[in-house]
């Protein structure tokens, strides 16, 4: 069976919002597994809900209705502290505009979740500056995010997204705002931690970015249209 | 998050907008520069004025004719009906004898005293020349350091107080020495033999650092008034803890003789204490002063740190998202306004010491910067940031990570 595996379980998720007469549906009854290992595109137009049910996976907004299970535990209502342990420690984020801390150096930004983990200082940043040399950014440890290339912005944003070692990296249309052939390096670093046994859940827009996706999930209008198992 | 990878943090963000952190301390530091100073100006000015007052004795009682005292005093003048102006008493030894015959009375001291001109080789100078019965003051007796104190029968002596004797003229006054008193009102004069000088800081409390003490008597003779009369009649009680119930009793034997003449029986030591008392209005007005715009500041700081939490959204956003929860959000915020704060209250601390030098050398006035004062500063500059830093971090912590996010 290949339920035992998922470590993602939509069962009939809804999102609207507003209330009354200006209420939205933006998500329409979402039912979705995703397993350990897959890298799984998220596609549609604007307007799908694609983004809304992204930011549900990762534990950053709550269905309005439905049950969401990850790593086999309910977690539509557990606590807001218990979902930020979960973001801390179960799931990277990347996300198009990078989304790095301006006033500290690259070396910093990735040493930061292991922070917030608790992570001892030595520990945290050896592993912060291996991430960095794994992903060739060691020459910009002290340089602040804003003095580097787009393209190196989002490596760094993929070393901090892998400090802690999660078991789901959630992208947000990570190559959006690169040129083609960063977005092509970025793919392939994504590709090779999925290959390293990360599930890897990804928005993207760009056909030319799934190729190398294990399952492509099509949204319209709030439902999916194909790819739900 | 760990509480040193806090601090890291908070430091690293106060260094980082340092014009923010400076506009925002500057309120903080204003605020505890004037509460130190003002507290420190104050307590100056208490000890000041408590160390003055600390070698009087406190088991002396004054009566003085007159009900210009005004109330205050236990069994003053306030205890009788007031029925418009009266007379003042006049004070006599009927007075004294009556005084002296009530139990705790130790010794009675019928005082007269006036303003007069003494002249001595050439040197002219104003002193508060006081009539005394020398039968009575064995505590003058006992302060002579040089020479003999008074006797009954002296119509032409005097006793000097040292400041008067040391220092005063170009040349000191010894026993043996004339020196002459001319009353300041009438054109009268007085030779007079120094036959005493007292110890140095032995003057006692109804006396006067630089006065010139003779008999009744040679007052009398210096005045030239019909019906002397004592300006004062100091008494000094067997025990000084006992000496207000002394006062309400002497206040009421008194009240038999002058039924319609005001004067009043005071304990010299609750003047001191009224007085205190004052200081002590003086000392906390000043520094609600000071809390005042320590107040101000704190405003200041809660405008400039929501202002930092508005610019600051999408960092928080960042935060939330790769796992701080709202909980180590608002302590941030927290920790970000009460380190602005205690380093506000130090800087604020120094400067308000300094300034309370300045205020001290200038204007004369003595400074004291106190513990108590430092800690006030202190505690009120970090707990009035740090409440100013509430209502924007739980702002901050409130923060939805996706709407944060999604601010440019």
């Amino acid at each position: 069976m290949k339920r035992i595996t998922s470590i993602v379980e939509l069962y009939g998720i809804e999102r609207t919002f507003g209330s009354g007469e200006n209420k939205i549906s933006i998500l329409k009854g979402i039912d979705l597994s995703i397993d350990r290992g897959e890298f799984v595109a998220l596609m549609g137009p604007s307007g799908s809900g694609k983004s809304t049910l992204l930011n549900i996976l990762g534990c950053l907004d709550r269905p309005s209705r439905g049950t969401l299970r990850l790593f086999s535990r309910d977690i539509s209502s557990v606590s807001e502290d218990e979902l930020a342990e979960i973001r801390r420690l179960k799931l990277g984020f990347i996300f198009q505009s990078f989304n790095l801390i301006g006033r500290i150096s690259v070396l910093k930004n990735v040493e930061m979740p292991m922070v917030l983990s608790g992570m001892p200082r030595d520990e945290r940043r050896k592993r912060a500056l291996d991430l960095l040399e794994t992903l060739g950014m060691a020459h910009r440890i002290d340089f602040s995010p804003q003095s580097i290339s787009g393209g190196e912005r989002q490596r760094v944003a993929i070393a901090r997204s892998l400090a802690n070692d999660p078991e789901i990296i959630i992208a947000d249309e990570p190559t959006g705002n690169l040129d083609t052939k960063n977005s092509l390096e970025v793919i392939n670093i994504l590709s090779d931690l999925n290959r390293g046994g990360k599930t890897i859940i990804m928005v993207t827009h760009n056909p030319e970015t799934t190729k190398n996706c294990s399952r492509v999930i099509k949204l319209r209008d709030g439902r999916i249209m194909e790819g739900a198992s | 998050m760990k509480l040193d990878d806090m601090l890291e943090y908070v430091l690293g963000s106060l260094q980082a907008d340092k014009r923010r952190s400076l506009m925002s301390s500057l309120g903080i530091i204003i605020g505890v520069v004037s509460i130190v100073a003002m507290l420190s100006v104050s307590e100056g000015l208490y000890s000041g004025v408590s160390e003055r007052f600390s070698d009087m004795d406190v088991d002396l009682i004054n009566v003085r004719p007159g009900t210009d005292m005004g109330p205050g005093g236990p069994g003053g003048p306030d205890d009788r009906p007031s029925s418009g102006p009266v007379d003042p008493a006049e004070l006599s030894g009927k007075d004294v004898t009556l005084i002296e015959n009530v139990v705790g009375v130790k010794e009675v001291y019928p005082l007269k005293s006036n303003r007069a001109k003494l002249s001595f080789r050439g040197d002219n100078a104003s002193v508060s020349v006081i009539g005394v019965s020398p039968g009575n003051h064995n505590d003058l007796k006992d302060a002579i350091a040089k020479g003999r104190f008074l006797v009954g029968s002296d119509s032409t002596a005097a006793v000097l107080s040292y400041d008067l004797a040391v220092g005063y003229f170009r040349m000191d006054i010894s026993p043996g020495n004339w020196i002459t008193l001319y009353s300041e009102d009438k054109d009268r004069q007085l030779d007079l033999k120094v036959v005493g000088i007292l110890k140095e800081d032995e003057d006692p409390s109804y006396g006067s650092d630089t006065g010139v003490y003779i008999t009744h008597s040679a007052m009398e003779e210096l005045l030239d008034v019909d019906g002397y009369s004592y300006s004062s009649i100091v008494v000094r009680a067997e025990d000084s803890s006992q000496v207000d119930p002394l006062a309400e009793e002497i206040d009421d034997d008194l009240a038999r003789i002058h039924k319609d003449e005001g004067y009043s029986v005071e304990p010299t030591a609750s003047r001191f204490e009224s007085m205190l008392e004052v200081m002590n209005m003086i000392k906390y007005t000043l520094a609600a002063i000071g809390a005042i715009s320590l107040i101000v500041g704190a405003i200041g700081i809660s405008n400039v740190m929501t202002l930092t939490v508005r610019e600051r959204i999408r960092e928080i956003g960042i935060m939330k998202s790769i796992g701080a929860t709202s909980r180590e959000i608002k302590l941030l915020f927290l920790m970000d306004a009460g380190l602005l704060g205690l380093i506000s209250s130090l800087v604020g601390i120094v400067l308000g010491s300094a300034v309370a030098g300045l205020v001290g050398s200038v204007a004369g006035l003595p400074s004291l910067v106190t513990v108590q004062s430092i800690m006030v500063g202190l505690s009120f500059g970090v707990l009035s940031t740090t409440i100013a830093g509430v209502y924007p971090a739980s702002m901050a912590a409130r923060l939805d990570p996706i709407e944060a996010l999604r601010t440019e």
